[in-house]
C-alpha cells in the first residue's frame, strides 16, 4: 500500500511539471495551427538560464526560472514574428519543417556553447523530503507542482479575462474577422508564441532542478508535449494540465507494475485508447473548434 | 499579395532544407588513401559528435587525435621500415547505429579498411558486422556488450574489459574490503543491451560471492526518473544498491534515494557514472563514497613508447585539452594504439595482415595490458574501483594500484 501511494504522489508532482511543459505547447498548435517541433529546445534552454544564473551568481533556480521566462518569452516573440510568421499561411508541412530545422539548430548552438554534459541545478533543500508516515514527498519536486499548477490556472485566466488574452483567442478562431475588429494578428500571435516559450523556460528550470538535463533530452520533451497535447484536447489549457497529470501517474503505476520496461510504451498506449474511445482529447473540444481558416 | 507570399513560403523552404541538411549532414568528404605510398595512413572513425552520446563522442574524439598527435610526434608509425604518418577522417554519425554502419562501408568504398570505432555498444556493433562483410578491420575503443563478440566475427578487437566486469568488479572489491559485510544486494539496471550484459555478470558475480541477490528491477535507457526501481527494493532493506547505468540514469538514482528516503546500510555502487567528473560536480556532497567502476584511471600501471604511463597520459590531456582525462579519452587512444602497434608489428597496412597482428598482439601500454582472446575481447587486463572521496574520483581496488583505502560503510554521514 506505501508503494502505491508513494508511487501516486511521485507521479502526480512528475505529472504536474509534465502540465506545464505541454500546456504553451498545446496552446500554440491550438491558435495558430502551429506544430512546433522546437518546443523542447525551449526547455532545455530554459534550464541553462537557470543553470547559469545559479552557478555564476548563485541565484536561487525558483528566482531564476522567472528570469528564464523573460529570456525565453523574447526569444519565442521574436522567433516568431520574424521568422514563423513568415510562413504561417503556408501548409502546416512548411511550419513543421521550419521548426525542425530551428530545433537542429538551438541543440546545436546549446551543445557548442555549454557542451553536451549533462548538468543540473544544485540547491540546498530542492533533494530534501518530507516524511508523511511510510510515503516521502520530495521538497523540490512540491515546489515544481505548486509552481506549474499556479503558473498555469494564471495562463487559463489570462486567456478568459483580459484583453490581451481575449485577442489571442480572437486570431486563433477567427484571423481576418479579429484584423477588421482591429487586433494586430501578428501581435497576438508573436505574443502567444513568447508566453509558450516563457512556460516552457520556467518549467526547463525546474526541471534543471528537480533532474539532470543536457541538449540532446529536448527531442524527449517534445515528444511528450506532443502526447499531452493531444491527449488533453489541442488548445485546452486544462486539457493540458490534465494530460500531464495522467502521463505522470500512469507512467508511475506502470514503472511500479507492469515487469521491466513496458513503461516505455505506456504513454503511447494510453493515447492511442483516448483517439479511440475520445477522439477530440479528455478535455472536450478546443476553444478555437470554430476556427475559420482564411 | 499572394505572389510575394508564395516567393517568402519558398524562401522559408529553401532555409529549412538547408538547416536540416546543415544538422544531419557529414563533413570532412576526402579522398582517401590507405596505402604508405604518400608517407601517411588512412584510419576511418565514424564518431557520435551530436545526438545523444555527443558527450562521450567528443571524449572518444580527443582520444583517437591524441593517439594522432602522439605518433605524427615521432615521425609516424614505424611500418616496413618507412616512417607513415597517421590521418584519422572524422564523420559525424549523430548517434546512430545504422549511420555508424553506412560510414564504414562509405570508408570501405574510398578504399580505407582500418577502422576505429564508433561510441558505445549499438553503434559498434552495428559497425562490427559491416567490418566482417568488406573485409575491413576495427579497433574497438567503447563497444563493451559481449553480444557483439558472440557472434564469430574475426575482425573486431576490444581494448576494453567485457561488459560482465562492470558491475562484477564492484562487487569482487566489496567482497575482499567491506567491514561488516553485506548480505542483500540489490541491482537497478537501464535497459539498453550493454547495461542489462552489465547487471547479468553483477548478479552472477554477487551470487558467487554468497550474497542475497534481489531480482533486477529495469528501467528506460536515458531516464533522469528512477523512482519506480527504488520504490519497489526499499522495502526489501537492500544492504548495497549497485546500478547498471549511464551518467544521467546513475545521478538520479543517488538523488532520488534522497528524495525516497532509500539509504542503504552498505552503500551505492555505479558502473560507468562514477569515474566521470560531472557525477561529483552534478551531485555534490551526495556523491561522496559512492563506489564505481572504471576501464582505466592514472594509477593504470603499464607504459608504452607512444604515451609512456598513465601518469603521462594524463598530463597530456590535460595539456591538449583543459580537463582531467576521463577513461573515454582513455580507452579511445588505446584501441588507436593497438591498431597502430598492430600495423608495426605486421610491417604492412594491408587489412588481413594487420589483422592476423591484432590478434596476436601481446603488449603492455599506458592503458594496461592489451591482449585479445578469440573472440577480439581484452579479458587479460582488470577494471579499477574507484570511490568518490572529497569530490574526487580515487582507485580503492585492484589494492596493488590503489590510491586511497576504501570507506565502508558509504553511507556513513
Amino acid at each position: 500500500m506505501s508503494q502505491f501511494l508513494q508511487a501516486t504522489i511521485y507521479g502526480l508532482l512528475q505529472g504536474g511539471l509534465l502540465a506545464l511543459i505541454a500546456v504553451g505547447f498545446s496552446l500554440v498548435w491550438g491558435v495558430m495551427n502551429v506544430v512546433n517541433l522546437a518546443h523542447g529546445s525551449f526547455v532545455i534552454l530554459g534550464a541553462y538560464v537557470g543553470w547559469k544564473l545559479n552557478s555564476a551568481m548563485g541565484l536561487d533556480p525558483f528566482l531564476g526560472m522567472l528570469v528564464a521566462a523573460v529570456v525565453l518569452f523574447a526569444v519565442g516573440y521574436l522567433l516568431q514574428r520574424w521568422l514563423i510568421n513568415l510562413v504561417i499561411n503556408g501548409p502546416i508541412f512548411i511550419t513543421l519543417l521550419l521548426t525542425f530545422g530551428l530545433d537542429l539548430l538551438i541543440v546545436q548552438g546549446m551543445n557548442i556553447t555549454f557542451s553536451a554534459d549533462y548538468r543540473s541545478i544544485k540547491t540546498a533543500y530542492a533533494g530534501d523530503s518530507l516524511a508523511l508516515g511510510s510515503v516521502r514527498v520530495p521538497v523540490g519536486r512540491l515546489l515544481a507542482f505548486v509552481i506549474a499548477l499556479l503558473v498555469t490556472f494564471a495562463l487559463v485566466a489570462l486567456v478568459n479575462r483580459t484583453r490581451t488574452g481575449l485577442s489571442i483567442m480572437a486570431t486563433g478562431m477567427d484571423r481576418g474577422a479579429a484584423r477588421l475588429m482591429g487586433i494586430r494578428a501578428r501581435h497576438a500571435y508573436a505574443l502567444t508564441f513568447g508566453i509558450a516559450a516563457a512556460l516552457a523556460g520556467m518549467a526547463g528550470t525546474m526541471v534543471g532542478t528537480v533532474g539532470t538535463f543536457n541538449p540532446a533530452a529536448a527531442g524527449g520533451f517534445t515528444l511528450l508535449s506532443f502526447v499531452i497535447a493531444v491527449l488533453g484536447g489541442l488548445g485546452n489549457m486544462y486539457g493540458a494540465l490534465v494530460g500531464g497529470l495522467l502521463i505522470g501517474l500512469v507512467e508511475a503505476w506502470g514503472g511500479q507494475y507492469l515487469p521491466g520496461t513496458w513503461v516505455n510504451a505506456l504513454a503511447f498506449a494510453v493515447l492511442v485508447l483516448v483517439l479511440v474511445f475520445r477522439p477530440s482529447g479528455l478535455v472536450g473540444r478546443a476553444y478555437y473548434s470554430a476556427r475559420q481558416e482564411v | 499579395m499572394r505572389s510575394k507570399s508564395k516567393s517568402l513560403s519558398l524562401v522559408a523552404v529553401v532555409a529549412a532544407t538547408t538547416l536540416v541538411a546543415a544538422g544531419c549532414g557529414s563533413k570532412g568528404e576526402k579522398t582517401a588513401d590507405s596505402g604508405g605510398a604518400s608517407g601517411t595512413l588512412a584510419i576511418g572513425a565514424s564518431m557520435s559528435l551530436t545526438g545523444a552520446l555527443a558527450r562521450e563522442g567528443a571524449l572518444t574524439k580527443e582520444g583517437y587525435e591524441l593517439c594522432q598527435d602522439k605518433v605524427n610526434a615521432k615521425g609516424g608509425a614505424d611500418i616496413g621500415g618507412k616512417k607513415v604518418k597517421l590521418d584519422i577522417q572524422f564523420q559525424d554519425d549523430t548517434s546512430k547505429p545504422d549511420t555508424a554502419a553506412q560510414l564504414v562501408d562509405q570508408f570501405n568504398d574510398k578504399g580505407v579498411k582500418l577502422i576505429l570505432s564508433s561510441y558505445g555498444s549499438a553503434n559498434t556493433e552495428a559497425q562490427a558486422s559491416v567490418i566482417e562483410r568488406n573485409g575491413q578491420v576495427m579497433a574497438d575503443s567503447a563497444g563493451a556488450d559481449n553480444k557483439i563478440f558472440e557472434k564469430g566475427y574475426k575482425r573486431t578487437f576490444a581494448v576494453l574489459s567485457p561488459a560482465t566486469e562492470y558491475a562484477a568488479s564492484i562487487i569482487k572489491a566489496i567482497k575482499e574490503l567491506a567491514q561488516p559485510q553485506p548480505k542483500t544486494i540489490a541491482i537497478l539496471s537501464a535497459d539498453d543491451g550493454f547495461s542489462k550484459t552489465v547487471a547479468e555478470g553483477g548478479a552472477a558475480a554477487a551470487k558467487e560471492a554468497g550474497y542475497n541477490v534481489l531480482p533486477t528491477q529495469l528501467f528506460p535507457n536515458g531516464t533522469s526518473d528512477v523512482s519506480s526501481a527504488l520504490t519497489k527494493v526499499k522495502g526489501q532493506k537492500p544492504d548495497v544498491i549497485i546500478g547498471s547505468v549511464h551518467l544521467v540514469e546513475g545521478v538520479a538514482i543517488i538523488k532520488q534515494a534522497k528524495e525516497l528516503g532509500v539509504m542503504p546500510s552498505g552503500g551505492f555502487g555505479e558502473s560507468v557514472a562514477p569515474p566521470t567528473p560531472d557525477f561529483a560536480k552534478t551531485l555534490g556532497k551526495d556523491a561522496e563514497n559512492v563506489l564505481g567502476s572504471s576501464q582505466w584511471t592514472d594509477s593504470t600501471k603499464g607504459s608504452d613508447k607512444y604515451f609512456g604511463t598513465a601518469k603521462d597520459y594524463a598530463n597530456d590531456i590535460n595539456a591538449k585539452y583543459g580537463h582531467a582525462p576521463d577513461y573515454h579519452d582513455a580507452e579511445a587512444s588505446a584501441a588507436c594504439l593497438a591498431l597502430v602497434m598492430a600495423a608495426e608489428k605486421a610491417g604492412s597496412t594491408d587489412a588481413d595482415k594487420v589483422r592476423d597482428a591484432l590478434a596476436s598482439l601481446d603488449t603492455d601500454s599506458f592503458f594496461g595490458h592489451i591482449k585479445f582472446n578469440d573472440k577480439g575481447q581484452n579479458v587479460y587486463k582488470p577494471m579499477s574501483v574507484i570511490q568518490v572521496q572529497n569530490g574526487k574520483a580515487v582507485t580503492v581496488w585492484p589494492t596493488d594500484s590503489a590510491e586511497a583505502k576504501m570507506i565502508w560503510p558509504g553511507t556513513k554521514q
